[in-house]
């Protein structure tokens, strides 16, 4: 190859000229903003309000945009009673552990993660196979699943996502929607307090939010929250 | 008295200045117009009495004016050149395209402290730069733009570039000694090295070039290649312009053979313990450096200011403006306000919102604009000295655009590579080179 003494040089000025007369990669960035990826998103961070609350209701709407499936959501449902999770398998709380390990060699413990308690999944099985392991039967799916446990458990949501291939926000989403399903067992069942002992759970807020809420409307104008 | 004094002191300030200034401009006007009527003739006779003394002035002065735009040129092509290579774009921000950015550099290297280290000779440390610059600068003394333009027609012209040119192995020398510090010794003995065993194939490869010629006047080696680019001395001798590109590359301590102050490098060489404007001056010199050797190449093998082909300008045209007599007084004052005026009327009758002031600026831009045009397009009809230089500097800006494409292309050597090269293949090939021409000159004299 470099049998000819100076061929090398040659062909090394041969390859600048032709970089000389290429279209340059420089942008001239205040004049020119090089356009984004198609696919990005900026930076991923949750929001507050003016009061400090978590705008974040644990919708799935973010990790269901996700078009490359990075966000891990994980909190509770509106009314603050189940912990909810989607997103890849590995990144489930119950496998967080041995991903996280994977990937910095150091657990990251997830407090605000609480197990899901394990049902009998056999009355569930004949269910889906009922229904073909169809994700557009959801909903007779999930009735048909309360009639038989009563409620629906977390495991059970699980199980069904696993089964049809429907993503877990979707079937979340589509029980909540409405109103004769439920996520827990019957009120009858779960306490025998009645309305008359104290404030319905979620009714009221806190006397600090409001205290506060009050101080940023005084004086705005004539209504008055509560 | 007092009644002047009083009305003086109700004026405002601007006012104030008018009314001492005018006068005093007035006074000043025709004190200098009354001493040059009076001296002129003392002066100019004076000067016809020195005509070598006033044309070496000239020359060195011109000179002088000359390496700043010349570097900053070389500077800036080299910046965006190089950039241009790489994929960038290059300095777009200060002025046009960028063109201001070399200016900008040199007012920064200006602005930074002038330091010189404790233990530094300072004599010897002062005067390095300069010596180094003024060795540069004093090889474009002989070297001949165009016809008729050049500091002086020495007969030993080539002679006198090799010697001032090796001059600058002495700034080198200092700078490294007097800095105080082993590594500038060390850098200084270094390119001192390098530059003498460049100097030495350099020397010998114009030789041929010499004896082909018979004159080592710069002005007659270009005469000599007059005609067409057939008769360049490049065809005659194409191993002297190789062996000589290449020495003068590392004389001019461009890449690949820029060992002495490597930028890349943490160390830089010589040019150690030097900031400020004295560092400055070392790449000023080796900026004008690199023109100087342009300049050379295209002085001894591409035929100087010559044109390569049979080109009609300088046409013998009959535009001679003081053939026009008074009539050219008249015109040079009439014209340039009729051209304004009429340059600015489409412009305020155009739009309506152009107010006439706007339309004038735009106007005697423009007159300025044509006018330039015109003047530079009459001398290049005219003037053969004009298209010699034109011819001059393109040729030589070709060898400069080629000393930039070496940079961003090849790789720095090694420094026993470097002095290798030198002696174990330039010396050798230029010696050949000599022989051979030698032989073929006497050959050719003996067959006819």
């Amino acid at each position: 190859m470099s049998s000819i003494p100076g061929l090398g040089i040659v062909k090394g000025m041969g390859l600048t000229l032709r970089r000389f007369f290429q279209p340059k990669a420089t942008i001239r960035y205040p004049e020119v903003r090089q356009d984004v990826p198609h696919r990005f998103r900026g930076r991923l961070q949750l929001l507050h309000d003016e009061y400090g609350t978590l705008k974040c209701e644990t919708c799935f709407q973010c990790a269901q945009a996700c078009p490359i499936e990075c966000i891990d959501m994980g909190g509770h449902d509106t009314r603050g009673r189940y912990a909810v999770h989607w997103g890849p398998a590995e990144t489930y709380g119950e496998r967080r552990e041995e991903s996280a390990l994977r990937r910095s060699g150091r657990t990251v413990p997830d407090p605000a993660y609480a197990r899901f308690a394990p049902v009998d999944l056999a009355a569930l099985e004949s269910i889906l196979e009922a229904h073909d392991y169809d994700p557009g039967a959801m909903l007779q799916i999930l009735e048909a699943t309360q009639t038989a446990y009563g409620y629906l458990p977390v495991a059970a949501l699980k199980r069904i996502s696993f089964a049809t291939g429907a993503w877990y926000a979707m079937i979340y989403g589509t029980a909540s929607y409405y109103s004769h399903l439920r996520f827990e067992p019957p009120a009858a069942a779960a306490s025998p307090a009645g309305p008359a002992t104290g404030a319905p759970e979620g009714g009221r807020p806190d006397a600090g939010y409001l205290a506060a809420l009050d101080a940023a409307l005084a004086g705005s104008g004539p209504g008055r929250v509560h | 008295m007092a009644v002047v004094g009083r009305r003086f002191s109700r004026l405002s300030l601007p006012a104030k200045l008018f009314a001492v200034g005018l006068p005093v401009l007035l006074v000043a006007g025709i004190l200098t117009v009354a001493v040059l009527i009076l001296a002129l003739p003392l002066v100019v006779s004076a000067a016809e009495d020195n005509l070598p003394l006033v044309r070496f002035l000239v020359a060195v002065v011109a000179v002088l004016l000359l390496t700043v735009p010349t570097a900053f040129l070389v500077i800036y092509l080299e910046l965006k050149l190089i950039a241009r290579m790489n994929l960038r774009i290059g300095p777009d921000r200060v002025g046009p395209f960028g063109a201001a950015q070399s200016v900008i550099h040199g007012l920064k290297v200006l602005t930074k402290e002038d330091f010189t280290p404790s233990g530094a000779d300072r004599l010897v440390f002062t005067w390095a730069p300069v010596v180094v610059f003024m060795a540069t600068v004093m090889t474009l003394l002989v070297i001949p733009f165009a016809p008729g333009l050049f500091g002086t027609d020495f007969n030993i012209g080539l002679l006198y570039v090799f010697a001032i040119g090796g001059l600058t192995i002495v700034g080198l020398l200092m700078a490294g000694w007097a800095s105080f510090n082993k590594y500038s010794l060390l850098g200084g003995l270094r390119s001192a090295a390098q530059a003498i065993s460049y100097e030495i194939p350099l020397s010998l490869s114009v030789v041929g070039v010499v004896i082909l010629a018979g004159t080592l006047s710069l002005n007659q080696l270009v005469l000599n290649q007059a005609g067409s680019f057939l008769d360049w001395y490049v065809w005659q001798q194409p191993l002297g312009v190789l062996i000589f590109f290449i020495a003068a590359v590392a004389e001019a301590n461009r890449t690949p053979f820029d060992l002495t102050e490597a930028d890349s490098e943490i160390v830089a060489g010589f040019a150690t313990e030097y900031s400020g404007m004295r560092f400055g001056f070392f790449f000023f010199a080796e900026y004008v450096n690199v023109f100087v050797v342009s300049a050379l190449l295209v002085t001894l093998f591409f035929g100087g200011w010559t044109a390569p082909f049979d080109w009609p300008f300088p046409i013998e045209a009959p535009l001679d403006p003081g053939s026009l007599g008074i009539t050219l007084l008249f015109l040079l004052a009439v014209v340039p306000v009729v051209a304004t005026l009429l340059f600015a009327l489409p412009f305020w009758l155009g739009r309506s919102s152009t107010p006439f002031w706007q339309a004038l600026i735009i106007g005697f831009v423009i007159f300025n604009i044509v006018a330039v045009a015109a003047v530079l397009g009459w001398a290049f009809v005219s003037f053969d000295w004009v298209v010699g230089l034109l011819w001059f500097m393109a040729k030589s800006y070709v060898f400069v655009f080629v000393l930039v494409w070496m940079r961003a292309t090849l790789p720095r050597v090694r420094v026993d590579q470097l002095m290798g090269f030198a002696w174990k293949w330039l010396l050798p090939a230029a010696l050949l080179n000599l022989f051979v021409t030698a032989s073929a000159v006497v050959i050719l004299a003996e067959l006819q």
